[in-house]
């Protein structure tokens, strides 16, 4: 048997789990980060309207618009939101930041709509549009729109690093393993090579052979297999000239 | 120090983050050589030193610095004289300059610093609705301070209601009154479709509220309504607003907004055949609206012809009013410069215009605050120094009074129309062109 042929199995292996570890890492890894990431934004949306809508009562009783305006013009600063509008309780749009003009799907929307809704707007994209109360609605109702292309680049950068990471990892690990295996494969196929030398060897020229120390003084099984060679060789000669591997191909197997 | 010394010092700092200078009889002064110095127990907090100082963020740069500079040169024309005759009881009175571009964050940032580290004596000549509404919680936040906002460039109702407006004092007429109007006299010449053209943020939507409201009151809604960001130039395209507003059929259009954007629309609604009137408020600029549309035009009045402007000052060229006739002669004499870090980008100051005949009558009334003053200027006795201006004659045919209940000086608003590239009053409302 050639020990580089089982090696060749052995990467093959150490290759293939790795690939089904880092496959299965990376599809579980994009599944939890997309999943977590779409939520968090909506939550952080959500928070956002109510943060808004809380904030408005006073100013919406009061009628000052100017100052409403000001309001979302601040919030509209915040990463990833890219309109917001305020309808009053009828319906009414008291303010918003559409340029240059309120969009016709916004206009023909539900103002008094409070559930998160997908909208794609022309010109401008693809929005998670999310909705709150003001004073449980007999105020007015805040719309907010967050970028979905956005929040969509953000989760593909989130899981890109966590696949890099991966990948680097999977790359440590193959390099690692084959490292390994070598430490293993080499004193093996210096065993064989021994191995070959000894039984070409007629009784007279092992009795002047100068023994492989390396391999003899060895304290794991390589150095035990030596020495029972060695044993062997000097009780038993070899049966036949065809019956060995030559040197090369002992050598090679290392 | 020297004031070109001073300028060439202060020079890296002179955009948002703010180059501040004071102005004197006879030239520029450094600010930092005559404003007295951080601290809270100064006696009289921006008028130690002799001098009262008074802190101005204002849009020197950028496509509204028509605006700011005007207001400012109107205003020094005023105080320049009076320093000349000795100031007011030995005080001169000197302005701290910052540029904020128009835009709110910087606003912040320099009045901060006027307050904190500056010490002025008062806020003054402030532009903007989006700057000033940013500016105000600042106010209520250093209450016990006192320092007050007077004669901010803006119509609209933040500072004029609760919960800010015991912090500032206005002179010139609101938003309110300026769209009021507007609707009222194209409600009563039959132009009862009547659509709005805004700066999308607190200015346009005061002023789209001001129309609302209007409208309201006769039964009737807003048509169509388009919207603009802040900051866009006359370069820039209008046509999608105009489209907008076309499919809403207008029989006249209200524009809350900036000189260079405003004008971007007119010229863009004539040249798509939307031929209503386009009506615009005190705010707008109107000389530097009518010079970019007419500039260098085979027909001058090709868009022009259409504009109707409000505003909160009689004409600059009615000299039979006595503030118009000081006005021209002192802006004559002392032709206030656009200091020269504000100058990144080439300006031709306007020799009259309604935004620094504004300026000038704002001076003037501040100057007349002061005067109430027995003593050394006081913040704490400002508020009774403003509320004992009763009936006061300014020169500009109207009486100014103020009072606990009443901030705003005055209430009324002037009409005009563009002929042969002037603004004059407007006299006809039927004679509008259909």
């Amino acid at each position: 048997m050639k020990v580089h042929k089982l090696f060749q199995r052995m990467r093959f292996g150490i290759f293939a789990l790795f690939g089904l570890i880092v496959l299965s890492t990376s599809l579980l890894c994009i599944r939890t980060v997309d999943t977590e990431l779409s939520a968090e934004y909506a939550a952080n949306s959500q928070s956002i309207a109510k943060t808004i809508a809380d904030a408005s009562v006073d100013i919406l009783l009061n009628r000052n618009l100017a100052t409403l305006q000001s309001l979302i013009d601040q919030f509209l600063e915040v990463q990833g939101i890219r309109y917001i509008y305020i309808t009053d309780e009828t319906g009414e749009f008291l303010a918003h930041t559409f340029v240059p003009g309120i969009p016709e799907v916004i206009l023909e929307g539900d103002p008094f709509r409070t559930e998160p809704v997908e909208r794609s707007l022309p010109g401008m994209g693809d929005f998670l549009e999310v909705s709150s109360p003001i004073l449980a609605g007999v105020a007015g109702t805040v719309h907010l729109g967050m970028d979905l292309d956005l929040v969509a680049l953000k989760i593909q950068r989130a899981i890109g690093q966590q696949v890099y990471l991966i990948s680097i990892l999977l790359v440590l690990g193959v390099l690692a393993s084959i490292w390994l295996v070598n430490l293993v494969a080499r004193p093996l196929a210096e065993l064989l090579s021994y191995a070959v030398e000894t039984a070409r060897r007629s009784p007279e020229e092992r009795a002047h052979a100068v023994p492989n120390e390396t391999l003899l003084e060895r304290d794991d099984e390589v150095g035990q297999l030596a020495r029972l060679i060695l044993y062997m060789s000097e009780t038993r000669p070899p049966s036949g000239p065809g019956a060995l591997p030559d040197q090369g191909e002992a050598r090679s197997a290392a | 120090m020297h004031s070109s010394c001073a300028a060439a010092l202060l020079a890296p700092w002179a955009r948002w983050a703010g180059a501040a200078f004071a102005e004197g009889p006879g030239g520029v002064s450094s600010g930092a050589a005559t404003a007295p110095a951080p601290g809270r127990q100064a006696p009289a907090p921006g008028a130690a030193g002799g001098d009262i100082v008074l802190g101005t963020s204002a849009a020197f740069t950028g496509p509204s610095r028509g605006l700011g500079n005007e207001l400012y040169r109107g205003a020094m024309a005023y105080f320049r004289e009076v320093n000349e005759s000795g100031g007011i009881n030995g005080r001169r009175i000197t302005l701290r300059l910052y540029d904020d571009g128009y835009q709110p964050d910087p606003c912040v940032q320099n009045t901060l610093k006027l307050m904190l580290e500056d010490d002025v004596f008062l806020l003054f000549g402030y532009v903007g609705t989006p700057t000033v509404t940013r500016v105000l919680p600042m106010l209520k936040k250093f209450q016990e301070e006192q320092i007050y906002m007077f004669f901010p460039f803006t119509g609209a109702q933040p500072q004029r209601e609760p919960p800010y407006g015991d912090f500032a004092f206005n002179l010139r007429a609101s938003y309110r009154q300026e769209t009021a109007g507007l609707v009222e006299n194209f409600l009563a010449t039959g132009r009862r479709r009547i659509a709005v053209f805004y700066q999308a943020d607190a200015y346009g939507r005061s002023g789209w509220a001001g129309v609302r409201a209007a409208l309201e009151n006769h039964g009737e809604t807003i048509a169509g309504e388009a919207t603009y960001q802040r900051g866009a130039r006359f370069t820039g395209t209008m046509r999608a607003q105009v489209e907008i507003l076309q499919r809403a059929a207008p029989d006249a259009v209200i524009c809350v907004g900036a000189y260079a954007a405003c004008a971007a629309f007119a010229r863009d609604a004539i040249d798509l055949g939307l031929r209503v009137p386009i009506a615009n408020l005190s705010f707008v600029g109107s000389e530097n609206l009518v010079n970019l549309l007419s500039e260098g035009r085979d027909d001058p009045e090709a868009y022009t012809r259409w504009l109707v402007n409000s505003q909160v000052v009689p004409s600059y060229e009615d000299e039979s009013v006595p503030a118009v006739r000081e006005y021209r002669e002192l802006m004559a004499r002392h032709d206030p410069e656009i200091p020269p870090e504000f100058l990144d980008e080439p300006y031709n100051p306007l020799p009259q215009s309604f935004v620094s005949l504004e300026g000038f009558v704002n001076a003037k009334l501040m100057c007349e605050i002061f005067r109430r003053f027995d003593g050394e200027p006081l913040r704490a006795g400002l508020e009774d120094a403003v509320f004992s201006i009763r009936d006061f004659d300014l020169g500009i045919g109207e009486q100014v009074s103020f009072g606990p209940e009443r901030r705003q000086g005055l209430q009324r608003v002037y009409y005009t129309v563009v002929e042969d590239g002037r603004f004059v009053p407007l006299t006809d409302w039927n004679a509008l062109p259909a």
